[in-house]
């Protein structure tokens, strides 16, 4: 790609967290802008129509059928489609939504102890309807690339940038975040599993042999595990590793050598699919 | 009739569309701006350990995710009766400075400053930030390093820049390291000039559109913000109303919120509209964000902050209720959060390592605030005894002010109408 790659932008079921990281390149940014074209982007710019573009980032999955619909014409429209970000890519957070039917997320939604006219809801005729789970942007249409991370690091950003301008596939963090946490493990296997408040951590040994729910095991690197590093577990926001198919799953092999202590953690579900509900093997809660 | 309809709204953090319906002589009849976007935070909140909410809300918005995680971690404290240490308080203030920092030079910079330094009338294709790159770099590289100063800021007390976790029930699960104290402080005072610069630079365009500025948008609201020993405070323990002529003061603590602010769902929109419970809806509308902490106030807590204040209140009044004088009210609280970031970095207790209680969890209900970069943000959870979430309300920044954006809109278009 010799001429300035024509890029679209666009924030979905997202936080725009993802878009932020991408301006935390910094001065960086002055290096990278001058060879794109950013063609479509609401955050930034006032351009209405999606256009024709080269490589397009989509963060977020979709939560309305309108970004369903958008995900779509984003397809036809861009050679390349990337899922940018853990939303996109797997669901993310919003993706906990999906251990609750939706009928009920609007309920609450509106019938908080705050609310005065308990019992209306926007219209489903104004406002978009909400589709019955989080769908990540793979499960909705193919997808040339996904950058996981939530958000993703600057610099895998511009990482995955330069690899297109260059004409070569972007990488991916191939390990898990253990690989880069500075703790030292020794292999054992914790006897019971802590809150992260309770008590104080050893800040140079291993957090999940302490007996902290820390999920880097399962957790792909990119980072270079700002978590551990600060005093808490990983919570997964990469995702999973090329090596597995769920997440979840093999997080939960893990942790089952600890036995029935594994069994007394509280809500298992949403730590070990914190990030990644949406593309589990089971990715929402049955009726 | 006919309709008008302006989708997607750009340059906000968030999905909006305004559609404008024109009577038969093509006025503006009813303007509608519609939220389109839920997600559900208050359900999928529950069933959740309290201390992982604050590793989770942060979500709600990639911008001011460090006032979430803040907000968040203040209302697991106080449903579980924990007393912070004072230099975990220090700490976390300063994650929240860093974050202002970095959002309100975005939000100058890249969002309000392509229409002011290249012009209202500018091609659409280069009006935005990389427009102001080429036109005006020494204003962009300005913005450049505030935003990163702010952002490693963030890092160096919450872990990370985006999403940050260190917010503990209890205090926080690290200290920051002199190291970082130190690269912090040998660029404050380069922020605090930069501060002063945007505020220069915004007095400059002033002259320029000080006609738009009073007639655009102008309308009378009720306003909300933070404040601590009636100063201006981002971190404040106290929320204060004033009315829309500034003759009447309402102030409360976070635990009372229920009883000063209401909800009210719409059908156009995802977003409910807050208002003043005191005065009802709709009549108690109120406006948030730069603009009211500014006007709730009754001083900058910094000097070189509170001279500017002055001067705003000279030009615009006070109350001011012109919605674009909300540019220059954010670059006041800019230099503030600069300034008063300097006097943290200087305390000695920012990088002691006392910064965690032992807390227990317990069944509790708790009310955390503090002033995100758009308005005051309230969350609220309760308990149960093994410290799991059972009820949840959050009330975000942006959704205080979507009532009376509608209604400025509202105005600027029937300004807008008359005169083409
Ligand atoms: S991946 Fe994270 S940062 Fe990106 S949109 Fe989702 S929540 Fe925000
Ligand atoms: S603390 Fe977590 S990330 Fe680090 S080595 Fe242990 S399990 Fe892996
Ligand atoms: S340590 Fe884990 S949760 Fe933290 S940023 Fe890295 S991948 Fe995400």
């Amino acid at each position: 790609m010799a001429d300035k790659v024509r890029l679209g932008l666009i924030q979905l079921c997202g936080c725009s967290g993802c878009h932020i990281s991408l301006l935390d390149l910094h001065e960086q940014l002055l290096d990278v802008l001058p060879n794109l074209e950013i063609v479509y982007a609401p955050i930034i710019a006032d351009a209405k129509e999606i256009p024709e573009c080269d490589v397009f980032l989509i963060e977020g999955g979709a939560r309305n059928e309108h970004d369903e619909h958008l995900i779509h014409e984003i397809r036809e429209k861009s050679k390349v489609v990337i899922a940018w970000g853990t939303c996109a890519v797997y669901g993310g957070i919003p993706g906990l939504g999906n251990l609750y039917d939706t009928e009920q997320l609007k309920k609450t939604a509106y019938e908080t102890e705050s609310t005065d006219n308990i019992g209306e809801l926007p219209s489903d005729e104004i406002v978009p309807p909400l589709t019955n789970s989080v769908m990540p942007v793979p499960s909705i249409v193919d997808v040339e690339y996904v950058i996981p991370g939530c958000p993703p690091r600057p610099e895998i950003n511009a990482g995955a940038i330069v690899a297109l301008l260059e004409g070569r596939d972007p990488e991916l963090p191939k390990k898990i975040v253990c690989d880069e946490c500075p703790r030292t493990k020794e292999n054992v296997i914790p006897e019971t599993f802590k809150r992260t408040f309770e008590g104080t951590p050893d800040p140079e040994k291993c957090l999940f042999e302490q007996g902290y729910t820390c999920v880097g095991m399962g957790t792909r690197a990119g980072c270079g595990a700002l978590c551990p590093s600060a005093g808490v577990p990983c919570r997964g926001c990469y995702g999973k590793t090329d090596e597995v198919l769920d997440q979840g799953s093999s997080l939960a092999n893990t942790f089952a050598a600890a036995g029935d202590e594994a069994l007394k953690i509280s809500d298992k579900s949403a730590l070990f699919n914190r990030f990644t509900l949406p593309a589990a093997l089971i990715s929402k809660k049955q009726e | 009739m006919g309709k008008i309809t302006i989708a997607p709204l750009t340059r906000l953090e968030g999905h909006g569309k305004v559609t404008i319906k024109l009577d038969d002589s093509g006025k503006p009849a009813d303007v509608k701006l519609h939220i389109t976007a839920l997600r559900g935070f208050e359900q999928f909140v529950i069933g959740r350990p309290a201390e992982e909410v604050p590793r989770i809300v942060p979500r709600i918005c990639g911008i001011c995710q460090t006032a979430h995680h803040l907000a968040s971690v203040k209302a697991v404290d106080a449903a579980w009766g924990a007393q912070i240490p004072s230099a975990a308080e220090k700490q976390r203030e300063l994650m929240h400075l860093g974050n202002m920092i970095h959002s309100h030079a975005l939000h100058f910079y890249y969002l309000a400053a392509p229409d002011f330094v290249l012009g209202p009338d500018a091609d659409p294709a280069i009006r935005n930030v990389i427009g102001v790159i080429d036109a005006a770099p020494e204003v962009a590289k300005k913005a450049i390093a505030m935003r990163r100063v702010g952002q490693s800021m963030v890092e160096a007390t919450g872990g990370k820049p985006i999403h940050p976790v260190t917010g503990i029930p209890g205090g926080l699960s690290k200290s920051m390291s002199e190291e970082k104290r130190d690269e912090l402080l040998a660029v404050i005072d380069t922020m605090i000039q930069y501060g002063q610069d945007g505020l220069d630079l915004m007095k400059s365009l002033n002259e320029k559109y000080l006609d738009t500025i009073n007639s655009l948008g102008v309308i009378d609201t009720w306003y909300l913000g933070l404040v601590k020993d009636g100063k201006h405070n981002f971190y404040g323990d106290t929320l204060r109303f004033v009315s829309p002529d500034g003759s009447e003061k309402m102030e409360f603590k976070p635990a009372e919120y229920l009883d000063y602010l209401g909800e009210h769902v719409v059908e156009h929109s995802y977003v409910k509209y807050p208002y003043n419970k005191k005065v009802g809806y709709p009549e108690g509308l109120y406006r948030v964000g730069p603009l009211a902490m500014i006007n709730v106030c009754d001083s900058m807590s910094t000097p070189l902050a509170e001279e500017a204040r002055k001067e705003f209140a000279e030009t615009f009044g006070r109350p001011a209720n012109q919605s674009i004088a909300y540019n220059q009210a954010r670059l006041i609280e800019l230099l503030s959060a600069c300034e008063r970031a300097k006097e943290l970095l200087e305390d000695p207790e920012i990088v002691s390592t006392d910064v965690k209680a032992e807390v227990e969890p317990k069944a509790g209900n708790g009310v955390g605030v503090v002033y995100a970069p758009r308005g005051t943000l309230f969350h609220n959870y309760e308990t149960d005894d093994n410290g799991i979430v059972t009820k949840a309300n959050m009330i975000v920044a942006t959704t205080h002010n979507v009532p009376t954006m509608e209604k400025a809109i509202q105005q600027a278009a029937e300004v807008l109408f008359k005169d083409n």
